[in-house]
């Protein structure tokens, strides 16, 4: 039983290859040009549904952007320029990987930030060990025994 | 003493911070793009009429007038929704509709629409809303509206009379929004284009 589960999975995952998402009518005579097809439908997003890039989505943006993605490549762009010519269009958002500005620069910066202010702080605590104000300790624990003798 | 009351200050600060990004947060919409076409002369195209296909246009159509181009189809919802309102502006204050139509359904990768029966879709749309176009340009591969960067209907681009892009709107004209940012902008684009001719006749003299 366990052996055919085991088996059952090595099979599965043997089988598993990501799925091609996009294939409708687009034939390439360079395999190169298919694969940067490929490549390219998946870091574009879509900008109606959001969170799908156009691969994936079915909307109609999508569809127009596969196919001008298709005839861009045809005409023997390269996937910088489909990249250039997308962002021309819909803007920054249109690829996944943001651009470095100032406004997106802290997202690589604040992490950053902390965990160099954090191992500061560790290490500070750890080289000045607190000092240990007996003076005022033992004050104290003379008043609290007055106390108790009253 | 006053380097402990800093020391407690940074956290409080820093929720407060965040605080305020997620406060802002909750009134920000996503879908508000940055429009890349502001400011930009509209893209080169040529394309036909949709009623009278032997009729083509080119972008030097829109010189000359403030137009508002608005992109639809039949097939979209608030595009009906909103014909009513605009139909109104067009025959109160005598603003210049042109329609960028594209349909949906003549796609161009299977194509199964003729074009008469998108007309006659059209024809009957518009006469039961009531018709703001001057005309129709027929976007039949959809390029133009990847030009413009356009990512639904209905959407609106404010267009002034040198055929510069001065505004993109994502989504439909209501009341509240001619008020507060369609119609300001326009009545501006009316007085620069009343202010543009006035300089010209003056040169002339």
């Amino acid at each position: 039983m366990m052996k055919n589960i085991f088996l059952l999975l090595v099979l599965t995952l043997g089988l598993y290859e990501p799925a091609l998402a996009v294939e409708d009518s687009y034939a390439f005579a360079d395999p190169a040009q298919r694969v940067a097809f490929l490549e390219l439908t998946a870091v574009l997003r879509c900008p109606m549904c959001q969170n799908q890039n156009i691969a994936d989505s079915d909307a109609m943006i999508a569809h127009d952007m596969r196919r001008k993605v298709y005839s861009l490549l045809k005409e023997g762009k390269t996937k910088q320029e489909v990249i250039a010519y997308m962002k021309d269009r819909y803007g920054d958002f249109v690829y996944y990987k943001p651009p470095v500005t100032f406004a997106t620069i802290w997202l690589w910066a604040l992490p950053v930030i902390f965990i160099v202010s954090l191992m500061y702080f560790v290490i500070r605590r750890r080289s000045q060990p607190p000092e240990q104000d007996i003076d005022a300790k033992l004050k104290q624990a003379e008043a609290m025994l007055k106390q108790d003798d009253s | 003493m006053n380097k402990k009351l800093g020391l407690l200050l940074i956290p409080l600060v820093l929720f407060f911070l965040l605080v305020f990004f997620l406060f802002q947060g909750l009134f920000s919409d996503p879908r508000q793009l940055d429009s890349q076409a502001d400011g930009k002369p509209v893209p080169g195209f040529s394309l036909p009429d949709l009623m009278d296909p032997a009729t083509t246009y080119d972008q030097d159509v829109f010189k000359g007038e403030v137009t508002i181009l608005n992109v639809w189809g039949v097939w979209c919802v608030t595009c009906a929704v909103e014909m009513p309102f605009l139909t109104q502006l067009r025959q109160q204050q005598d603003v210049h509709f042109v329609g960028l139509y594209f349909d949906q359904d003549l796609d161009p990768d299977f194509g199964t629409k003729t074009l008469s029966r998108v007309q006659d879709e059209v024809t009957d749309m518009l006469s039961r809303y009531g018709n703001p176009y001057q005309f129709n340009i027929f976007d039949v591969y959809r390029d133009t509206s990847l030009d413009l960067g356009v990512t639904g209907a209905p959407e609106h681009f404010l267009i002034d009379s040198q055929g510069v892009i001065r505004m993109h709107h994502i989504g439909d004209i209501n009341e509240r929004v001619w008020k507060t940012k369609v119609g300001p902008l326009y009545q501006q684009l009316i007085a620069e284009k009343k202010a543009a001719e006035q300089g010209l006749h003056k040169g002339d003299e």
